[in-house]
C-alpha cells in the first residue's frame, strides 16, 4: 500500500522524491529477515571478523570479509557467481572473486576497503601487522609493523587532505599510519590500556574517535596533541540535543563559561543547573592552551563504558555517536556536547572479548549489534528492540548495512556469512506525514 | 550514436510553487512574483491587471522566495534560497529594468541529513535574521547587521528532528521563532524558541503548546497588535499566543496554502485539497482574541499558494491545476459562491503520461498529456503553431488576391470581401441573415483582376487594377475619381494605406498618389533602372493613416530599397544577395520596434529592423519558413499586431521579448489571407486555400498552442489507437473519503474528445498502465491495460490483471484477462507478444487462439532479478528496464531458448523514472534528484565483466522531475532543412509541466554547441550569481560530477536574445560570425 500509493504521489508531484526514497529504505531496512534468494558461499575456515563494502561513488558493490584464520576474500553482491537464476526457487549464490588464504599469519581483525576505489584494501591482524593490498594483484604493497595485537583500523571517509590509517592494538597508544609516506605519522597517547575500536568523525576529517579496554571513549583532534574530548557517561542529556540557554537576565554577562553562576533556569528537570552548567563549554574545540592539554585530559579517569569498548559507530548525519561496550551496554552520544544522551537501549548481551562492527541505517533509524549468536536492530532514538534475527550458531562478530538495496551481512564464528534482505520487494506500512507542501 | 544530446524545454515549468506580493519594483508599485520551480516571474498591479515585467530562469529549483524590506529601504529585496543550498538577495535596478544581486553563498553543511519534509527559509519580520532549516536537527541563521547587510551564518541544534513548520512570531523583542514539530511517538507540538544572536544559541521561547491536531501541519504568524500564531489541523484551527488559545474544529481537510488579507493580521484565506477557498477571521476585542470564525467563500483550483492583491483581487496559485486570479464578490453569486474567475493561467503539471499523435495527419506531432490532479485533472493538446478554427467554407477557384472592406471609416466590423480572379474581380458581402453572398460595388471596375483594395480616409475605397486607380465613396458606392495608367503601360503591382497609393507599372515606373476628398493625385512618378516585383507602404510611424517610407523589391539586382514618401528619394538599398526576386515587402512594427520584412519566392524571408527617420536598416537575418513564394499581410489579434506569411508552409510572424518568432499555423498551403472581421465572425481570418475560401478564427498567439479537455477526475495513463482513432485513457475519481476512489478505463474520439465508452475497474483495482498494439497472426488493434488490486491490508499488490479490449462499434469489449501476480507496471508490444513488467518480474505473454476462436493470454517466460521493475522499454529483441532503486539493465529475448536473460546492467544506484532507448546501444535514464544520464552497452569489449556493465556516458542535472519519456517530434520535421539528415528526438514531460526535448547531435554540431555553451556561460550571468556549471552539475546522495555529453539548451538558445554588444563578444571568441551563430541556434530552436 505504502509504496504503490507513494509511487503514485511521487508521480503527481505530492511526494518529494527524497521522501520517496527515505520512505522506501526505512521501510524495508525494518522488514529485513534471512535471505532465501541470496546467499555467500564463504571458504573461510574461521570466525568472521570484518565485513565491508566499498564505498567509492555510485557503485558499492564489493563485499571485504576477514575471517581467524587469516585469510580474506572478496564478494561481488551483484552479480551471482552461479547462473542457477532463472528458475525462482534456486538461490543465487556468490562466490568470492578472490580468496587469499595466507594473508596474515594470525586472525585477521579488521579489513577496511580503501576510502576512494577498490584498488586498495588495508588488513590488520592479530600478528601485529597492518597491510595495504592491491587488489587486482592481491600482493601487499605496504606493511606497517605495530607493537601489539591490532584490533582495529579505521581510515576517514572524507578526507581530502591527508590518508592515514588509524590503528586500534593492545598497546595503550593509537598509531596513526601514512599511507603518502609508508611510515607512521603521529602516536596518539592518553589510554590507559589497549584500543578496542575506533571510527574518525563523519563531519570532519581531523577527528578521530577511540574507545580503549579501559572504559574511555576519546576524541583526538590530529593536528592538535592529546584528547579533547573524553565521554563521560555520568554526564547526560535527555533529549537531543543540550540544554537550551536560560532566559537572560539583563545583569549578568552569559557568555562567560564561569561556572560560578547558578542561576534558577526552568529547563530541564534531570540536571541540577549548577551541574549542567559546568560542563557547557564543552564543544568540539580543544580547550585553551593554559595547562598542557592532553596532560589535563589524561588525568580525567572518566569512563563510558564499565568495561571495555567494543565497537564505536557515528551516525551518518555526523550528529551522533553510538558505542557498545563489555557491560552489555549500548549508548548513544550527542557529539557537540559530548553528553550520554540516556537512551535505554533493551536488554542485550555484547561479547566481551573481541572488537565488535556495529551498523547503522543512513536515516539514522536503526542500529544493528551483535548481541552473541543473534543480532538485533534497536529504534535509534527509543531504544526499543525492532527486531531479533536468529540465523548463525555462534556469536556473532560483524555486521554491515548496504545502504544501496537495504541489504544486512553478518559475520560470525560459524565461519558464515548471512544475508539479510526486505521480506517483501518495497516496503511496509510505515507511517509518514511527507505529503505536506511542495516538492 | 546517440551520445552527444542536447535538451532543451518546449514548454516551460508552470507549476507554481511560490508567490509573494511587495513594492519590489518601486516604492509606489505593488509587484506580485510568482515562482515555478526553477523560474521567477515579476508582474506589476496595474488597473487592468497584471503587467508581466521579467519573466528569467533560476539555476536551481526555488525552495523559498521571500520578500523583505531591510531598514531604511523605500522598497522591497526578493530572498531566494534553492534546493541545492544556494542563496541570492536580489534588488530591483530600475534603470536597466533588470535584477541585481546584493549577496549570494552557500548554506550547505557537512554535518546534518537534508530534511525530507521540505527545506524552509523565513525572514524575521524586523529584519534581524534570515532562518533556514535545511538540514534534521539544525536551524541556520544568518543575521543582518545594522545597515542591512547580510553577516556570516551560524547553525543552532534543534532539538526536534522531525519539523513540519518554522515561522518567527511578530512583535518580540528578540527574533523568536514557533516551531511546528512531530515526536518519536507521532505526536504533533508547537513550541518557541528566542534566537539569541550573541550566544548563537536558542534561548526558551515564551509558549509553548503540546499535543495538537494529528494534522497540524501549517503555523500561520499573525502580526500585531495580536501576535501569537495560527495552526492549521486537519480537524481543527488553533490560535496560540501566550495569553490566548482559542480552537474552532473544521471539516476534515488538507489546507496547504494561506494568504493574509489585511495587514493587521485578522483575516486569512485558506485553500484545502479540495480547492475549497475559506476565510479565516480572528475575531478580537482590540488585542485580546476572543474566538475565530472560518466561511467557505467558493472553489478554486487547489491552491499552493495565495496571494492577496489589492481591492479583494487574490492570485492563486496552483500545482494541480491551472493558475488563477479572482476576484472576491460582497455577495455570492446564484450558486453562494463569492468567487469570481478573472484570468485563468495554464499550468500543464504534474504530467504524470502523454502520447504523440497527428491527429490531423499533417506530419506534424501533437502531445496529449495527461495533466493536473483530482478535480483538476484534464487532457491537454499541446501543438506546436497556432490553430485556425475554420467557421465557414465555400469552393472557390483560383483566387489571385483577398481584401476586406468597412462600409465606414468608423465601422468597427468588415462588410465587403474582395476577392479577385485573374479575369474578374467579385465582392462579398454580409447579408442581414449572416451569410456571406455576391453583391456589387458600383465605381468599382468588377471585369478585371484587383491588385490592391484598401479603405482609404473620409469614408472613401480605393481600388487599383491593371489600368486604373478608383476611388469610390463607400457610403454611395460611386465613383468619385480614376486615375489611369498611362497609355501602353499597365499597372503590375500596387499598394496602399488610408491616405496614400504606390503603384509600379512596366519599365520600372514607380508612381505616387495620394488620396484626398473625393481626388486621386499623382504627387510624384520615378523610373527606376529594373522592374518592380512588390511594394509595401503600410504606416508604421506616429500617423496611422499616412507613411513617410515606401519599401520596394526589385528584379534583376535582387535588392529591396527604401524611399522617402512623397518625394520618392532613394534612403538605403540592400542586396539580398542570391538569384531569387523578392516577393512580398512589408514594412511593420512589433512591440514598437520597426521591422522590414522581406520573403523570397522560394520561401525564404529576410527580417530587418528599421530606422524610421532615416530608412537605415539592420540585424539583417534569414530564416526558411517554406519552399514556395511567400506573401505577408499584416492581422490584429487581442490588440497585438501579427504578421501572417501565407505560403505553402503558412506562419504567423509575431514578437516576444522584442524577438521575432515564427510560428507554424496548421493549415497546409495558404495563397492569400485577409483579416475579416464581422459580426457573425468577430475577430476572423479569410483564407485562400487550394480552390476553397475560408473564414476562420485564430488561436492565441504564442509558439505552443494548448487546448484543455477537462475531465473533472485524475487521468493518469493516456495511449492513442490509429485504427480506431480513439484514446483510451485510465482515471481515477476521488470519492469522499480518502481510500475510496474507483477507476475507470475510458475510451475517447480522438477528433471530438468525447468519452464513448468507460469500463469500471473493481473494487480497489487500480489501472496503471495502458498499450494499444496488435499481436503476431492476429492484426486487429487493441487495447491493453495492467491493473493492480490496491487492497487496504496489504503492504505490496499481491494481484492484478492484464485486460484485453477491443473497440467495437465505438465500444470497450473486453476480450480476455489474466491474473497476475503482482501489480502490472507497464505493458509493451514485444515481437508480437505482450511484454508485463510485474513487480519484480518481466514476463512474455503470447496471444494464443483457442478452439472457439476466441484468444487467451499464456506465459511464455520470465526474468528475476529486479526490486520493482517500474518503466522499461524495448527494441527489437532487446529489453530495457529502469528499477526502482537499481539504475538500468538491459535484457535481451533469446528465441531459440524461449528465455529473457540479462546482458547487462548499470551498477550506480539510481533510482529511477523514466527510461528510453535512444539507439541500439544507447539508453536514456532520468532519476529521482532531478538529474538525466546516458548509459552505453559494450557489446564489444574484452571481458565479460565489461560486457556485463553499462557504462555511464553521460550525466546531467536536469531540475525537474520527468515521468515519461517518448519518442517524436512537436514539429514538422523537414527532410530538406539546413541540417541536414533529421536529428532524432525524444519528448519528455514532468511534474511541473515542463514539456522538454532530449535531441541527440551529430559530433561535429555537438562540439561547436560545447564550445557556444562554454563560451555563453561567461557572457550569461546566471541571476543571483548562481553558478551554471553548478547547476547543471549531475547530483545525488552519493555524488556531484560535471555534466558530460548533455548541451543546456536553454541557455544556448537564450544567444539569441543577447543585445548585439554581447553576441559580438561571443562571436569573436568563438571565431564565428554573429550571423552563422544565429543561423545554428535558430536551427536548433526548430527542434521545439
Amino acid at each position: 500500500m505504502w509504496t504503490w500509493k507513494a509511487l503514485k504521489q511521487r508521480e503527481d508531484g505530492l511526494l518529494r522524491p527524497s521522501a520517496f526514497r527515505r520512505g522506501v529504505v526505512s521501510s524495508r531496512a525494518s522488514s529485513l529477515q534471512l535471505s532465501n534468494a541470496k546467499e555467500f558461499i564463504s571458504l573461510h575456515r574461521g570466525a568472521i571478523n570484518s565485513l565491508e563494502i566499498d564505498s567509492t561513488e555510485g557503485e558499492g558493490r564489493y563485499l571485504l570479509s576477514a575471517a581467524s584464520d587469516g585469510t580474506v576474500a572478496v564478494f561481488d553482491t551483484h552479480r551471482p557467481t552461479s547462473s542457477s537464476t532463472s528458475s525462482c526457487a534456486s538461490i543465487a549464490q556468490h562466490h568470492p572473486l578472490f580468496h587469499l588464504p595466507r594473508a596474515h599469519k594470525f586472525a585477521i581483525s579488521r579489513a577496511l576497503w580503501y576510502p576512494v576505489d577498490t584498488g586498495l584494501f588495508i588488513t590488520a591482524s592479530f600478528d601485529h601487522y597492518v597491510k595495504l593490498w592491491d587488489t587486482n594483484s592481491t600482493q601487499v604493497v605496504l606493511d606497517y609493523k605495530l607493537p601489539a595485537k591490532v584490533y582495529g583500523i579505521a581510515m576517514s571517509s572524507i578526507a581530502t587532505s591527508h590518508s592515514l590509517i588509524a590503528t586500534a592494538t593492545a598497546d595503550v597508544q593509537v598509531r596513526l599510519c601514512d599511507l603518502a609516506s609508508g611510515a607512521f605519522a603521529h602516536t596518539l597517547s592518553g589510554h590507559r590500556d589497549g584500543v578496542m575500536s575506533l571510527e574518525w568523525s563523519s563531519s570532519t576529517e581531523f577527528v578521530l574517535i577511540t574507545g580503549g579496554c579501559d572504559g574511555a571513549i576519546r576524541f583526538w583532534d590530529i593536528r592538535r596533541p592529546g584528547t579533547f574530548l573524553l565521554l563521560d557517561q555520568s554526564l547526560s542529556q535527555l533529549g537531543t540535543r543540550p540544554p537550551l540557554l536560560p532566559t537572560p537576565t539583563p545583569s549578568n554577562n552569559e557568555s562567560t563559561s564561569l561556572p560560578a553562576s547558578s542561576k534558577s533556569s526552568s529547563s530541564t528537570p534531570i540536571l541540577p543547573a549548577q551541574k549542567r552548567r559546568s560542563h557547557k563549554k564543552i564543544q568540539l574545540k580543544p580547550p585553551t592552551q593554559s595547562s598542557h592539554p592532553g596532560m589535563a585530559s589524561s588525568q580525567n579517569r572518566a569512563t563510558a563504558h564499565y568495561g571495555a569498548v567494543n565497537g564505536l559507530r557515528a551516525t551518518a548525519d555526523g550528529f551522533y555517536l553510538l558505542s557498545s561496550g563489555s557491560d552489555s551496554r549500548l549508548r548513544l552520544w550527542d557529539i557537540e556536547s559530548g553528553r550520554n544522551t540516556l537512551v535505554n537501549y533493551e536488554a542485550m548481551s555484547i561479547q566481551t572479548s573481541k572488537p565488535i562492527q556495529l551498523a547503522v541505517t543512513p536515516d539514522s533509524s536503526l542500529v544493528f549489534v551483535p548481541c552473541l549468536a543473534s543480532l538485533k536492530a534497536y529504534d535509534l532514538w527509543s531504544g526499543t528492540t525492532i527486531n531479533t534475527y536468529r540465523g548463525h550458531y555462534e556469536s556473532v562478530n560483524c555486521c554491515f548495512f548496504n545502504a544501496q538495496y537495504q541489504e544486512l551481512y553478518t559475520g560470525s564464528n560459524d565461519r558464515q556469512i548471512l544475508v539479510w534482505s526486505p521480506s517483501i520487494p518495497a516496503a511496509t506500512q510505515i507511517v509518514y506525514l511527507y505529503i505536506l507542501g511542495i516538492p | 550514436m546517440s551520445v552527444w544530446n542536447y535538451v532543451v524545454t518546449a514548454h516551460k515549468p508552470t507549476n507554481v510553487t511560490h508567490s509573494c506580493v511587495g513594492n519590489f519594483t518601486a516604492p509606489n508599485q505593488l509587484n506580485l512574483i510568482i515562482a515555478k520551480c526553477t523560474r521567477i516571474e515579476i508582474h506589476l498591479l496595474t488597473p487592468h491587471g497584471l503587467q508581466p515585467m521579467l519573466d528569467v530562469p533560476i539555476y536551481g529549483r526555488i525552495a523559498t522566495l521571500e520578500l523583505f524590506r531591510p531598514h531604511n529601504e523605500a522598497q522591497d529585496f526578493l530572498f531566494i534560497a534553492t534546493q541545492r543550498y544556494k542563496f541570492c538577495v536580489l534588488q530591483w535596478d530600475a534603470e536597466s529594468s533588470d535584477l541585481i544581486t546584493r549577496a549570494m553563498g552557500d548554506v550547505s553543511d557537512r554535518i546534518g541529513r537534508p530534511t525530507d519534509n521540505g527545506q524552509i527559509g523565513i525572514i524575521d519580520p524586523d529584519c534581524r535574521l534570515i532562518g533556514l532549516h535545511l538540514y534534521d536537527g539544525l536551524f541556520k541563521v544568518i543575521p543582518f547587521d545594522n545597515k542591512g547587510q547580510l553577516k556570516e551564518a551560524f547553525n543552532i541544534r534543534l532539538e526536534e528532528l522531525q519539523v513540519l513548520d518554522i515561522k518567527f512570531l511578530y512583535g518580540c523583542s528578540k527574533p523568536t521563532i514557533g516551531v511546528l514539530y512531530q515526536d518519536n511517538k507521532d505526536a504533533r507540538h508547537v513550541k518557541t524558541y528566542e534566537v539569541s544572536l550573541k550566544d548563537k544559541d536558542f534561548v526558551e521561547g515564551p509558549w509553548s503548546q503540546s499535543n495538537l491536531d494529528n494534522g497540524a501541519g501549517l503555523l500561520i504568524p499573525v502580526p500585531l497588535p495580536l501576535g501569537g500564531v495560527i495552526i492549521i489541523g486537519e480537524e481543527t484551527i488553533v490560535y496560540c499566543s501566550a495569553t490566548a488559545f482559542k480552537a474552532i474544529p473544521i471539516r476534515p481537510s488538507i489546507i496547504r496554502a494561506y494568504g493574509r488579507v489585511d495587514a493587521d493580521g485578522s483575516r486569512y484565506l485558506l485553500s484545502d485539497h479540495t480547492g475549497l477557498l475559506h476565510l479565516l477571521v480572528i475575531i478580537h476585542e482590540k488585542e485580546r482574541v476572543t474566538g475565530l470564525k472560518i466561511e467557505n467563500l467558493g472553489e478554486t483550483s487547489v491552491a499552493s499558494t495565495i496571494s492577496y492583491l489589492d481591492n479583494a483581487v487574490v492570485y492563486v496559485g496552483s500545482s494541480y491545476g491551472d493558475s488563477q486570479l479572482i476576484k472576491l464578490n460582497l455577495q455570492p453569486d446564484a450558486k453562494g459562491s463569492y468567487v469570481e474567475v478573472l484570468d485563468r493561467y495554464v499550468n500543464l503539471g504534474p504530467i504524470t503520461d502523454f502520447c504523440i499523435v497527428d491527429l490531423e495527419r499533417q506530419g506534424q506531432g501533437q502531445v496529449v498529456t495527461c495533466s493536473g490532479a483530482y478535480k483538476d485533472g484534464s487532457l491537454r493538446v499541446v501543438r506546436n503553431g497556432i490553430g485556425i478554427n475554420e467557421q465557414a467554407a465555400v469552393e472557390l477557384e483560383g483566387i489571385k488576391g483577398l481584401w476586406s472592406l468597412k462600409s465606414s471609416t468608423d465601422d468597427p466590423h468588415d462588410t465587403f470581401l474582395v476577392v479577385s480572379f485573374i479575369t474578374e474581380t467579385r465582392f462579398l458581402a454580409m447579408n442581414m441573415e449572416d451569410e456571406l453572398e455576391e453583391t456589387e460595388i458600383e465605381g468599382f471596375d468588377a471585369q478585371t483582376q484587383t491588385l490592391y483594395c484598401q479603405n482609404a480616409i473620409n469614408d472613401q475605397l480605393v481600388q487599383v487594377t491593371s489600368n486604373a486607380v478608383r476611388l469610390v465613396s463607400s457610403t454611395s458606392r460611386e465613383l468619385l475619381d480614376q486615375w489611369n495608367a498611362p497609355a501602353g503601360f499597365s499597372v503590375n503591382v500596387a499598394t496602399a494605406n488610408a491616405s496614400q497609393v504606390l503603384l509600379a507599372t512596366g519599365g520600372g515606373n514607380l508612381v505616387y498618389i495620394e488620396i484626398r476628398e473625393s481626388k486621386l493625385v499623382e504627387v510624384k512618378h520615378i523610373q527606376l533602372e529594373y522592374e518592380i516585383s512588390c511594394l509595401d507602404i503600410n504606416p508604421i510611424g506616429e500617423n496611422s493613416t499616412h507613411s513617410s517610407l515606401a519599401a520596394v523589391g526589385m528584379w534583376t539586382d535582387i535588392s529591396v530599397r527604401i524611399f522617402s514618401l512623397p518625394g520618392l528619394e532613394l534612403f538605403k538599398k540592400e542586396n539580398l544577395g542570391g538569384e531569387i526576386i523578392p516577393r512580398s515587402v512589408l514594412l511593420c512594427a512589433f512591440e514598437g520596434v520597426p521591422y522590414l520584412l522581406c520573403a523570397l519566392g522560394d520561401g525564404h524571408l529576410f527580417s530587418f529592423q528599421l530606422n524610421i527617420s532615416n530608412g537605415a536598416l539592420g540585424d539583417r537575418k534569414k530564416v526558411s519558413l517554406g519552399t514556395q513564394p511567400i506573401s505577408l499581410r499584416t492581422f490584429s489579434s487581442k490588440d497585438t499586431t501579427h504578421v501572417f506569411a501565407a505560403s505553402d508552409r503558412p506562419t504567423v510572424i509575431y514578437s516576444s521579448n522584442k524577438k521575432l518568432l515564427y510560428s507554424n499555423v496548421n493549415l497546409k498551403e495558404v495563397s492569400h489571407m485577409c483579416p475579416f472581421n464581422t459580426a457573425a465572425f468577430p475577430d476572423s481570418l479569410a483564407i485562400a486555400k487550394e480552390g476553397e475560401l475560408s473564414i476562420g478564427t485564430i488561436d492565441d498567439i504564442q509558439k505552443l498552442h494548448i487546448r484543455t479537455i477537462p475531465l473533472g477526475e485524475h487521468a493518469r495513463r493516456i495511449c492513442h489507437q490509429e485504427k480506431t482513432r480513439t484514446f483510451a485513457i485510465c482515471t481515477l475519481r476521488a470519492a469522499s473519503t480518502e481510500d475510496m476512489e474507483t477507476h475507470f478505463v475510458r475510451l475517447l474520439d480522438d477528433q471530438s474528445f468525447d468519452i464513448i465508452s468507460t469500463y469500471a475497474l473493481d473494487a480497489y483495482e487500480y489501472g496503471c498502465c495502458v498499450l494499444s498494439c496488435s499481436f503476431a497472426e492476429d492484426s486487429n488493434a487493441y487495447y491493453c491495460v495492467g491493473t493492480a488490486y490496491v487492497l487496504p491490508e496489504e503492504n505490496e499488490p499481491s494481484k492484478g490483471r492484464i485486460l484485453i479490449f477491443a473497440v467495437e462499434d465505438g465500444k470497450l469489449q473486453l476480450l480476455a484477462e489474466k491474473e497476475t501476480k503482482g501489480a502490472v507496471y507497464r505493458l509493451n508490444s514485444f515481437n508480437g507478444k505482450l511484454l508485463a513488467a510485474i513487480n519484480q518480474k518481466i514476463q512474455l505473454y503470447k496471444w494464443v487462439a483457442r478452439e472457439d476462436g476466441s484468444h487467451e493470454l499464456q506465459s511464455e517466460c520470465g526474468h528475476h532479478g529486479h526490486i520493482l521493475a517500474l518503466y522499461v522499454q524495448t527494441r527489437g529483441d532487446f529489453i530495457v528496464v529502469g528499477d526502482l532503486m537499481k539504475s538500468i539493465s538491459l535484457l535481451v529475448y533469446k528465441h531459440e531458448e524461449g528465455a529473457i536473460e540479462e546482458l547487462a546492467r548499470d551498477y550506480n544506484a539510481n533510482w529511477m523514472t523514466a527510461v528510453e532507448i535512444l539507439d541500439d546501444d544507447v539508453y536514456l535514464g532520468a532519476e529521482n534528484n532531478f538529474n538525466l544520464f546516458t548509459v552505453r552497452k559494450n557489446s564489444d569489449a574484452a571481458t565479460d565483466e565489461e560486457r556485463g556493465r553499462l557504462e555511464v556516458v553521460g550525466e546531467f542535472h536536469l531540475g525537474e522531475f520527468i515521468n515519461c519519456f517518448r519518442h517524436g517530434s512537436l514539429v514538422m520535421r523537414l527532410p530538406d532543412s539546413d541540417t541536414g539528415a533529421i536529428i532524432p528526438t525524444v519528448i519528455f514531460g514532468t511534474v511541473n509541466g515542463v514539456i522538454g526535448i532530449v535531441a541527440s547531435l551529430p559530433h561535429d554540431q555537438y562540439l561547436f554547441l560545447e564550445k557556444l555553451q562554454v563560451n555563453l556561460v561567461k557572457v550569461i550571468k546566471g541571476v543571483g550569481g548562481l553558478s551554471h556549471e553548478q547547476w547543471r552539475s549531475f547530483n545525488n546522495e552519493k555524488k556531484t560530477v560535471d555534466a558530460r555529453n548533455f548541451l543546456d539548451g536553454d541557455l544556448i538558445e537564450s544567444f539569441l536574445d543577447l543585445s548585439r554588444v554581447k553576441m559580438e563578444e561571443v562571436s569573436k571568441t568563438m571565431g564565428v560570425p554573429v550571423e552563422e551563430l544565429c543561423k545554428r541556434v535558430e536551427e536548433l530552436t526548430r527542434l521545439h
